[in-house]
């Protein structure tokens, strides 16, 4: 960890570029000198095997070349952050896609037994992410609620009997979200851990999307670390995060908010201002600030950028508190385009920490 | 009061239907510039007329599936004066999203806009069609209000447009009607808003002449907006029985049917008839409405469409038994 001011980091998923645009890439980001002398061979090559190996070392050769402090494989092997861990464990079926908006889908699973680990998962990337980055590692990792949110829930809801109404439905997603966390996270990350992984995020996109059971997203967060010493955050996006709280401050061993802003900041309307919130509860954590958009091409100015910043600094009463990050992952932008959001994040954050340490003299 | 001898019963689906796994495929090969716009659109025109034909032998009034739509505002957010599309915001179920509306201005409707935007299988048969719209108090709850209007001043603007709106589809022959207002349970108004929605509903009233209106709500109990519900100017007003005690539900308003949403699209297990139609009799009984309206609780688009197929027989297999066997 960096003892500067606002450090950079990587958030989420990237593009999975083709073998011709990795080539392509190498021009600008050097990425196959981390893969050894057979490198440059394999980028030459048409060998499809060699193709994760590929994305992997340039996803992390590009969040460094952009200048981030912490930065991981853009998930370049997982198909995607719910189907990917859920293929690893049993008693789930796939029925077919379900929409997430305009023509974006997901591959939608049912469970219709217990939950069971097949085999911890994320173990080789983060080896090969361990091996080949040259900055801190971070690996994000999906947390209990949001996989058991973005399931069907047939088998747990079935043991209720009568009328599945709202608490029959609430005691089986508890039940779900338990087993989840206690059967499959807890093993891996413990897994993870052994492998020398510090930092983890763990993301709970859904945790917005029914405030009432906050309590749940935090419960299958300390089942998921419980006993696991690491250094956790906790992912959520685009939700209203006072809807949330006090309750996720029972989140025992998050060290780090890690929330989108960007998304929502217009002139109207300053989605930074709920940090006043965390402070008024005496909430010490420190935040993974977003601070670019990642739904939308045009890239942030560093001004514009700093100026996120300089709010939410002013709101929480501690910039040492902060890290800055895209809202989320960038994965539906172009790699290009990705690539200067990034940039935006370092310029930005440089000359905000360049304008805390004037003021500072 | 007596209940009605003789209440009617209905049931339909209450939003959009998922897209076939060819319409996935169809839709991510275009967005990718992968196909053309003309495969798509005879995808969705058959695919519409699939839907359709299902809902026409099974229910009462048809939809086509709304397969096109995005999601429930951008009719509106791309087509009426004052409104652009803004960012992708959070829905209130999982794993979904839409674009939050803008509104810069004060809205003013475009004619034609709205009719131009349904499923082009609804112009065959308006007076089955049932024409779903975004109801004005979750609208400009979830719209960012840039009018320098207060939102109880949007939402009765919104009535007085959505009155005009009814009017202009009333004259193509279209008689259904749902304002789909979910956040009327969410977050139930109160105050100046309250009355604005109120409001907003009886301009929408006065312009429905003969047709129906349906209030549709989900997602949330009812139960702390029912002050605000029974009050509604409408000819059905909606609730999430999946999120109520049935036995809990007060006596409803005089002559207002009840809408019943009894699928949860929330999971794949279907729904057992026996228990279900128990449920509805009990809302049915505490509620004395003029007629029910049965229908998906949540949109069943969050299902893939194997298994909200399955759900909709099931709703029809409710619905037979509740008109064999009598509704209360």
């Amino acid at each position: 960890m960096t003892d500067a001011l606002f450090p950079t980091q990587e958030i989420g998923s990237l593009a999975k570029p083709s073998l011709e645009e990795l080539r392509a890439w190498q021009e600008k980001v050097p990425f196959v000198d981390r893969l050894g002398p057979s490198g440059p061979d394999l980028l030459r090559g048409d060998a499809p095997e060699a193709l994760p190996d590929l994305r992997a070392a340039f996803a992390i050769a590009f969040l460094e070349s952009a200048g981030l402090d912490r930065v991981y494989d853009g998930e370049a092997r997982r198909i995607e952050m719910y189907e990917h861990p859920i293929r690893q464990m049993a008693g789930f079926q796939f029925l077919g896609h379900v929409r997430s908006w305009d023509s974006k889908y997901y591959r939608k699973a049912t469970v219709v037994e217990p939950v069971r680990l097949v085999r911890p998962y994320h173990l080789d990337e983060f080896d090969f992410v361990r091996d080949h980055a040259r900055r801190g590692v971070k690996l994000p990792i999906t947390g209990p609620y949001t996989l058991a949110d973005w399931s069907f829930n047939e088998y747990y809801l079935a043991r209720q009997p009568g009328w599945r109404g709202r608490p029959q439905r609430w005691a089986a997603q508890r039940e779900f979200v338990v087993d989840l966390a206690r059967q499959a996270l807890r093993p891996t990350l413990k897994a993870l851990v052994d492998r020398g992984c510090r930092t983890i995020q763990i993301d709970e996109p859904a945790a917005g999307t029914h405030p009432d059971e906050a309590a749940l997203v935090v419960e299958g967060f300390n089942e998921a670390t419980a006993g696991i010493d690491a250094e956790f955050s906790m992912h959520i996006c685009y939700s209203r995060y006072e809807a949330l709280l006090p309750a996720l401050l029972e989140a025992k061993a998050c060290r780090q908010w890690a929330w989108e802003f960007a998304n929502r900041d217009s002139g109207d309307h300053d989605p930074y201002a709920v940090l006043r919130t965390l402070r008024e509860y005496g909430d010490t954590r420190s935040i993974g600030l977003g601070v670019v958009d990642v739904h939308r091409d045009p890239v942030e100015r560093p001004e514009q950028v700093a100026d996120r910043i300089r709010r939410a600094a002013s709101y929480l009463g501690d910039p040492t508190r902060i890290w800055t990050n895209p809202d989320c992952g960038l994965r539906t932008r172009r790699l290009d385009v990705a690539y200067d959001k990034l940039r935006a994040v370092v310029a930005g954050s440089r000359l905000a920490r360049a304008e805390f340490a004037s003021s500072r003299r | 009061m007596s209940a009605p001898p003789n209440r009617p019963v209905f049931a339909g689906l209450t939003s959009a239907y998922p897209r076939s796994e060819e319409l996935v495929r169809a839709t991510r090969d275009l967005d990718r510039g992968r196909a053309g716009a003309g495969a798509v659109e005879t995808l969705y025109a058959a695919s519409e007329k699939e839907v359709a034909a299902l809902e026409e032998r099974l229910f009462t009034t048809i939809t086509g599936g709304y397969l096109r739509w995005n999601d429930l505002f951008r009719p509106i957010a791309e087509s009426w004066t004052g409104f652009s599309v803004g960012p992708l915001t959070r829905w209130l179920e999982t794993n979904t999203f839409f674009r939050q509306p803008v509104l810069a201005q004060p809205p003013v409707r475009v004619p034609g806009t709205v009719a131009a935007r349904l499923p082009p299988v609804l112009g065959q048969r308006p007076e089955k069609a049932r024409v779903l719209l975004p109801g004005p108090y979750t609208l400009a709850r979830v719209l960012d209000n840039r009018t320098g209007e207060s939102d109880g001043a949007v939402v009765a603007r919104l009535g007085a447009l959505y009155a005009e709106e009814l009017a202009e589809l009333r004259a193509l022959g279209f008689g259904t009607f749902q304002f789909t207002d979910p956040y009327l349970v969410r977050e139930p108004p109160d105050g100046v808003l309250e009355t604005a929605t109120l409001d907003a509903y009886r301009t929408i009233d006065a312009a429905r002449g003969s047709s129906t209106t349906i209030v549709w709500t989900y997602g949330a109990d009812p139960t702390p907006a029912l002050r605000t519900l029974d009050r509604l100017p409408a000819s059905v007003i909606g609730i999430d029985l999946t999120e109520v005690e049935a036995a809990s539900l007060p006596a409803g308003p005089e002559g207002v049917g009840l809408g019943l949403g009894i699928i949860d699209p929330r999971t794949t297990l279907p729904e057992n008839p026996v228990e279900t139609v128990k449920v509805v009799r009990e809302a049915v009984r505490r509620r004395r409405p003029s007629s029910v309206w049965l229908g998906p609780a949540a949109s069943l688009d969050l299902l893939p469409t194997k298994p909200a197929e399955q759900k909709l027989l099931r709703l029809a297999d409710i619905l037979q038994a509740l008109r064999r066997e009598g509704v209360a």
